[in-house]
């Protein structure tokens, strides 16, 4: 019973210390985002539904939400394709197959501002690696953060880089939960490999799957310092997201209602589709196909 | 349906030099036949059954099925069907479409897919269960299912890995009855791999039986029983064990019996064994009986009674030695029982390579490996 007592207490005490740091924050923004206030110091003032009607009057937030989901998405479908595709290559027996799985896990360990500078000094249109390689066989380096596609882009490949080795791993990990005997009973009935792929590989995976792809969509979509450290951006809002957009308003236009206001809405937006995506691919394994 | 035919083939996973999982097996299997691999884990038996299915390489050898050499062929074009222990039913898949799968892969046409399915379906009674996924069945349906998915592909060959032996005991032996049904009806060329030697006598035609990479004796199960090849086959065929005593042979006495400590066992003349030659003595529990006026008493430690047959553990000058008589309810331990041995239901094997003495061949279409 006094073992039962303290576990009930430390229970209690985790989910109120959990509820103090993500509830409090969460609470106070959405509060904020009703009132307009210049700076945390002054003192609020209502402000009602307001901030709400600007920021979605604002073609500013509309532009964000669609680069936020284009950069989402399609950093997600490379980060899940190239994962896949190396975590089986990396499945496979080899010489040195510890020293290549260590090398793939590596990008994953860098810090993302030490990602962003590297990234930046390989693609610097003036002085950097790719211009030097360019120039020496003659063609001319295009200065990647002054274009919205190759903004985009870089911020894409940047991302890739940093993170296909988590779904590396975890589809590595997934991997090893299918019964090779599966794959044996497949060849003896006259499958080939990329039948074999799509009919025990992929259903295999479609666990991890589902939470890699909303771990990565979460991540993706709410990222902010990648996409700061990059272009801040530029140019010309053609890589805002919707939380540059939100720090933007808060922090360098003291717009701490609107950008309350633009989060809140962020957040919403991301618990609806968590909602929905959860809805139709659960996790739980034994709600597959009843 | 087809012959199968083995010609030395070896199996290494360590390269050309060895160590051998499967060495030199040679063996035909005839049309129709169902032959039964059997033999402790480790032995080569799955190897073996792999190498047929094309799972795994052989190392040297030739393998044909139907009179065509499949050796280098991959597992899709031998067609060959294989059943595995742990079933390797297609999780996310229905039963239907785990069946079906093989047939879709060969780009047959949607009725014929549908109507093989169904017929299989109907003789493993699986119809009520298409829609299922394989999670939603028992470790039996389940089963049926894997035998199903190999039935619709009509092979030349099925192929049984232990399919039995993940199920509970009762239900193994209804399984077995249906795979012994199945295969007296469809008539097809099987092979069926088991550790269990029960299994293997009431389903084989044939059984061959093996060790470290080696065939040991292959024959009718009942060939085996009565005339082992050697003292593995008699310790394995067989249940309980058969008693084996160590001893010397001497005719001392002007004729030919065993000598071991105090016990000396009359034999037959008709073995290659000389005077002298250290030999080992068998005789099957089932096989002794109690004679009164028999000099050799058995001491009596353990009385086991399964209802129609009671089994004595005991001592005999000094030997442990297990008896199997009709039931006797009055038997108690610390009895002394005379006991004779029936001289011609005794086996004789050489001490020192385990081979029998007693005959010159088996009864089974190839020889008995000489056993290393």
């Amino acid at each position: 019973m006094v073992q039962d007592r303290r576990i009930v207490a430390l229970f209690i005490g985790s989910i109120s210390l959990l509820a103090f740091i993500i509830g409090g924050p969460l609470i106070y923004a959405v509060m904020l985002s009703f009132y307009s206030a210049r700076s945390f110091m002054s003192e609020p003032e209502w402000a009602g539904l307001s901030n709400y009607i600007k920021v979605l009057q604002d073609p500013l937030f509309w532009n964000s939400l669609t680069n936020g989901l284009t950069i989402a998405l399609s950093s997600i479908v490379l980060q899940v394709v190239l994962g896949v595709g190396i975590a089986m290559v990396l499945n496979k027996r080899f010489l040195g197959q510890t020293v290549a799985r260590s090398i793939a896990i590596l990008p994953y360990f860098l810090p993302t501002v030490v990602a962003c500078l590297v990234a930046q000094w390989v693609l610097e249109p003036n002085y950097g690696l790719v211009k030097s390689a360019l120039a020496s066989i003659g063609v001319g380096m295009l200065d990647w953060s002054s274009h919205a596609f190759t903004a985009k882009g870089t911020i894409i490949l940047v991302s890739v880089w940093l993170w296909t080795p988590f779904v590396v791993t975890c589809v590595l990990a997934g991997l090893q939960t299918i019964p090779t005997q599966l794959y044996e009973a497949a060849r003896v009935d006259g499958a080939g490999a990329w039948t074999q792929f799509w009919h025990i590989t992929i259903p295999g995976l479609r666990s991890v799957l589902i939470v890699v792809i909303l771990l990565r969509g979460i991540w993706m979509f709410n990222k902010f310092d990648l996409i700061w450290l990059l272009t801040k951006g530029g140019p010309l809002n053609q890589t805002e997201t919707l939380p540059t957009l939100a720090y933007r308003k808060s922090f360098i236009e003291y717009n701490l209602g609107g950008g309350a206001a633009v989060a809140t809405i962020s957040f919403l937006l991301l618990s609806g589709v968590i909602l929905i995506y959860l809805r139709l691919f659960p996790i739980d394994d034994a709600k597959q196909g009843r | 349906m087809a012959r199968i035919s083995l010609q030395n083939v070896s199996k290494s996973f360590g390269g050309d030099q060895g160590p051998w999982a499967v060495n030199k097996f040679s063996l035909e299997v005839e049309d129709g036949e169902l032959v039964v691999f059997v033999g402790p884990s480790g032995c080569g038996k799955s190897t073996t059954l792999r190498m047929i299915a094309g799972l795994d390489d052989t190392t040297s050898g030739t393998i044909t099925i139907g009179g065509r050499d499949v050796t280098g062929l991959p597992p899709k074009d031998r067609n060959v069907a294989m059943v595995f222990q742990n079933y390797a039913l297609y999780p996310q898949k229905s039963v239907y479409d785990n069946m079906a799968f093989g047939l879709r892969v060969r780009g047959e046409a949607k009725q014929e897919i549908d109507r093989r399915v169904r017929a299989a379906a109907a003789s493993l009674d699986l119809e009520s269960l298409l829609h299922r996924k394989p999670r939603q069945l028992s470790g039996g349906q389940m089963q049926r299912v894997a035998l199903g998915r190999a039935l619709v592909r009509d092979p030349d060959v099925f192929l049984l890995d232990e399919p039995l032996s993940n199920l509970d005991a009762k239900l193994r032996v209804k399984m077995r009855e249906e795979i012994a049904t199945l295969h007296a009806r469809l008539g097809a060329t099987m092979i069926f791999v088991t550790h269990d030697q029960v299994e293997a006598m009431t389903l084989g035609d044939r059984i061959v039986i093996m060790r470290d990479g080696l065939i040991q004796q292959a024959g009718k199960p009942l060939e085996l029983y009565d005339r082992p090849a050697n003292t593995f086959v008699a310790g394995f065929i067989g249940s309980p064990e058969m008693n084996l005593i160590d001893g010397q042979l001497s005719d001392a006495s002007g004729r030919l019996e065993v000598r071991s400590g105090d016990l000396s066992v009359g034999i037959p003349e008709k073995t290659f064994a000389r005077s002298g030659q250290n030999v080992t003595l068998g005789i099957r529990p089932e096989h002794l009986v109690i004679s009164n006026g028999s000099p050799l008493e058995m001491t009596v430690n353990l009385v086991e009674q399964i209802g129609a047959q009671t089994y004595l553990m005991g001592t005999l000058a000094g030997h442990k030695m297990r008896a199997v008589l009709q039931r006797r309810d009055e038997i108690r331990a610390g009895d002394k029982l005379p006991i004779a041995f029936p001289s011609e239901r005794l086996h004789l094997f050489d001490s020192t390579s385990g081979a029998s003495l007693r005959m010159a061949q088996t009864g089974g279409k190839i020889g008995v490996m000489e056993n290393a």
